[in-house]
């Protein structure tokens, strides 16, 4: 009897065993840095997405680097509107891991889930053994197609099916991919606490080489929720769909023309 | 593109049409067959813009990319436009073999 009791002991043991624990990611994380998604390249070093002529430099092929230059162009002009003016559309892969507000990291045993405030969005990457979606099947989404798998306590996950140019945006100096883009992203928490991603884009009609980008986020202390983000709510940036720029309205609903707006 | 209403359709009428696959696109939020109709019954050629689902809803009832291709010959029965103009929702489909798309 106490032999039986051993055996079932011991088999409890076996299924809980490490292969199976998954890391504590608990809380709600905030991005470090601003939303220039490559700042290592960013030109001015301090520029900020949306600032008229920053940049980044992005390993483009010639044809992606013109593409480039016409939007930084239109961000300078308000005609670029991207997914975070229009309201309501995903920002998409990679964006997604670089919007302000609070972060969640949800692991469980066959999915975990990047839920972002901002949006909000989420990020679902399948650890079931799945694969991605067969050619006849994968359809073009802003948030695309991720699966992944577990090496230790770092989540590797590779990330297709993405816009490209009809709607992937990187970030709001205009940069872009195409669709043919493939991400790699390896998301742990570092020995201080803060979570890490590296990512990696293979493009080979936008990129001549890998582009790898670091995102660290920091956990937020005290009660913090997450709460509704309603872009479309008292939204003072929306996009005049005739002319397609992005308008500034007053306190009275009408659009300021910054041109000649005066300081008071 | 904005999402709409089924206004645009007769839902109440159905007509079949015949012809050949121009394109079949799988895009959110609505998928859309182009189908050339030949011209017939006092009619001219037509390119039609038929409407299906979102590749989320209609992969999950057996719909691929590749269900239509170009130069496919199929028989595709829809709600017409209520304002005439060629094309509708999509009800139903054959395939050249008088088989029901997508197959099983």
């Amino acid at each position: 009897m106490f032999g039986k009791t051993l055996l079932a002991v011991a088999a409890c043991v076996l299924v809980a065993s490490p292969a199976l624990a998954l890391p504590d990611w608990s809380g709600v994380w905030s991005l470090v840095g601003g939303t220039l998604y490559d700042r290592a390249t960013a030109e001015p070093k301090d520029a900020r997405a949306g600032d008229p002529g920053a940049r980044e430099h992005p390993p483009y092929t010639p044809a992606y680097e013109a593409k480039y230059r016409e939007n930084i162009a239109r961000v300078a002009a308000d005609r670029f509107p991207d997914p975070i003016s229009t309201c309501g559309i995903p920002v998409g892969f990679p964006r997604v891991m670089q919007v302000v507000d609070g972060y969640e990291f949800v692991v469980t045993p066959k999915q975990t889930w990047i839920l972002t405030e901002n949006g909000p969005n989420v990020v679902r990457i399948y650890t079931d053994g799945r694969k991605h979606l067969a050619n006849d099947l994968i359809w073009a989404t802003y948030t695309g197609d991720s699966v992944g798998h577990w090496e230790g306590e770092t989540l590797v996950f590779t990330t297709i099916g993405l816009r490209g140019e009809n709607g992937t945006i990187v970030d709001r100096t205009g940069a872009i991919i195409s669709d043919q883009a493939h991400g790699t992203t390896r998301l742990h928490k570092r020995e201080d606490g803060m979570m890490e991603a590296v990512i990696t884009i293979e493009d080979p009609v936008a990129l001549t080489r890998p582009w790898t980008v670091t995102k660290l986020y920091e956990k937020l202390k005290g009660d913090v929720r997450v709460m509704d983000y309603a872009c479309a709510e008292n939204n003072r940036n929306p996009v005049d769909a005739s002319t397609g720029k992005t308008l500034t309205l007053g306190s009275d609903g009408k659009p300021i023309d910054l041109d000649t707006a005066k300081p008071k | 593109m904005s999402h709409h209403s089924f206004a645009m359709f007769e839902a109440k009428k159905e007509v079949t049409v015949s012809g050949t696959v121009k394109d079949f696109q799988w895009t959110n939020p609505h998928s859309w067959l182009q189908l050339t109709v030949p011209a017939g019954g006092g009619k001219p050629e037509a390119e039609y813009s038929i409407e299906l689902g979102s590749p989320n809803t209609i992969s999950r009832q057996g719909w691929r990319k590749t269900t239509f291709k170009p130069g496919d010959r199929v028989t595709v029965t829809i709600h017409p436009m209520r304002d005439g103009s060629p094309g509708g929702a999509f009800v139903s489909a054959k395939d050249a073999g008088g088989k029901e798309l997508p197959a099983q």
